[in-house]
């Protein structure tokens, strides 16, 4: 499982990354391998206002459809279109080219009350039992 | 429940989830890679959570000729024939295969694994004229071996010759290694290949042997969307005891000439007066993923609804099975409705994309 140190995660399993006043947003390792192949991907439009735990998106696979969450508040800056004709990638480069959207963050308080890798590591631990 | 293969299946990491009691894999490497390799070369599939129902004796064929749609009379030894139970007023209590194994005397039915139970009970409970009826479920375990290259496996690991067998056809083969096989060139993939029953005691020893063949192990993920990009219906899904054959279009497996089974008056009427809806198919225009339960609608008016649905992963777009009103026509545009949002879909009938079968 992979979960890089410099990222920051949610319970639901996305991740952060911190590019000065903006957020780089994707869904983790573990999140696609439980998922499997994912078919489709869709975000919010860009320039929406979203407060923390607001759906940006949804990923679907073969058998279910899932939320993406904002992990904090701000405006969606923007979108990953290279999803919508590769979902794909999701499953091959979760935390690289499949990163979903961008957002402005409104308050960086936010990002650092977010997990980070190890706390992530011993939740998902937890979560597999 | 497990079927005999479960701890080879969690040896190859298989994902396990729960299918109507059964603990079964829905992928192991992921079900677009599965699906592919059963297209392209060959997968292997346990589906030995199938039923399978043994009906015996001088009285066989009356006793399936009264509940199944089909005339078993004319079955020559070694046809395979697919076919319904139907209840009193049509509809499907489950769809199965018919085994030929002696005319007027031995008969197998493979089942869908949950209804293994109701449909023995449904069977013998008609069973006035006293046939011999076995539940042999918990003794024979199914291997499917699907997609072209089943043929040059099966020669590879059992010396076995499938060119020479017909499609809907099948061989009784005696061996050292795994005992006594029934061999049938069926699937429900339509990929081409065989569906293999055998005593459970050997079904490791064959999966294994497939496997190092190339067989790609596939999980009921690939089986899905698989049988959906042929228009297979599933039981439960696209169709169920309120729906009957003629409304799914399945009107092949019916034998309206037969003197008399099970459901047959509803189903003549059917016949005469038409059914108000039928089962077709649906290719997605707009991105998206069609979903069981999904409403159809034309000119904003609802015309039914989606029964299966998922992306073909040949074709790469949206496909669905629907009932739909009988106003909406082959090739019209509709809309399905995916939560809040309205994709195009054309009506289409199915397959989707071209077996590898030959009829």
């Amino acid at each position: 499982m992979n979960i890089p140190d410099d990222l920051k995660y949610t319970k639901d399993h996305e991740w952060a990354r911190d590019e000065g006043n903006r957020v780089r947003v994707g869904i983790t390792d573990y999140a696609q391998s439980e998922l499997g192949d994912i078919v489709f991907v869709e975000f919010v439009a860009t320039g929406t206002e979203v407060a923390r735990g607001d759906s940006v998106g949804t990923v679907e696979s073969v058998k279910a459809v899932s939320d993406i969450y904002a992990p904090l508040s701000g405006t969606i800056a923007e979108i990953n279109d290279a999803l919508e004709d590769s979902p794909e990638l999701v499953n091959q480069d979760p935390y690289g080219k499949a990163w979903m959207v961008m957002i402005e963050m409104e308050d960086p308080a936010e990002l650092d009350a977010l997990m980070d890798a190890q706390t992530y590591d011993a939740y998902v631990a937890q979560e597999a039992k | 429940m497990k079927t005999p293969l479960f701890s080879e299946h969690t040896k190859l990491g298989a994902r396990i989830v729960d299918f109507h009691g059964w603990e079964m894999p829905v992928w192991y490497s992921g079900i677009k890679a599965e699906h592919m390799a059963t297209r392209q070369h060959c997968g292997i599939f346990d589906v030995s959570h199938m039923g399978e129902i043994y009906v015996r004796g001088t009285n066989s064929a009356a006793l399936l000729n009264h509940v199944l749609t089909i005339n078993v009379s004319p079955m020559q030894q070694g046809r395979v024939r697919y076919t319904f139970l139907l209840n009193e007023s049509g509809g499907i209590i489950d769809d199965l295969t018919v085994y030929c194994i002696k005319p007027e005397e031995e008969y197998l039915l493979c089942v869908n694994a949950s209804n293994a139970e109701p449909d023995f009970a449904w069977i013998d409970s008609h069973n006035q004229i006293q046939a011999d009826i076995e539940n042999a479920s918990d003794k024979l375990a199914l291997l499917a071996l699907q997609g072209p290259d089943s043929a040059q496996i099966l020669m590879q690991c059992l010396d076995f010759e499938l060119d020479q067998m017909k499609y809907f056809n099948f061989r009784l083969v005696s061996t050292q290694a795994f005992g006594k096989l029934l061999i049938s060139k069926t699937g429900y993939t339509g990929a081409g290949g065989v569906e293999i029953f055998l005593d459970q005691t050997f079904v490791n020893l064959l999966w294994q042997k497939f496997i190092a063949a190339g067989a790609t192990p596939c999980g009921l993920g690939a089986r899905d969307t698989l049988r959906l990009e042929m228009g297979y219906p599933l039981h439960g899904n696209d169709i169920t005891e309120s729906t009957t054959p003629l409304e799914a279009n399945l009107s092949f497996a019916v034998d309206l000439k037969k003197e008399a089974f099970i459901g047959k008056k509803i189903l003549e009427k059917q016949q005469q007066d038409g059914t108000a809806r039928q089962l077709i198919g649906l290719v997605l225009l707009d991105k998206g993923v069609p979903r069981q339960g999904c409403p159809c609608l034309k000119n904003d008016q609802e015309v039914g609804f989606i029964t299966s649905g998922s992306i073909s992963p040949v074709l790469g777009k949206g496909i669905a099975l629907c009932y739909l009103d009988r106003s909406v026509a082959q090739n019209d545009e509709i809309a399905i409705k995916v939560r809040d949002k309205q994709l195009k879909a054309r009506v289409t009938r199915p397959p989707f994309v071209k077996g590898n079968v030959d009829k």
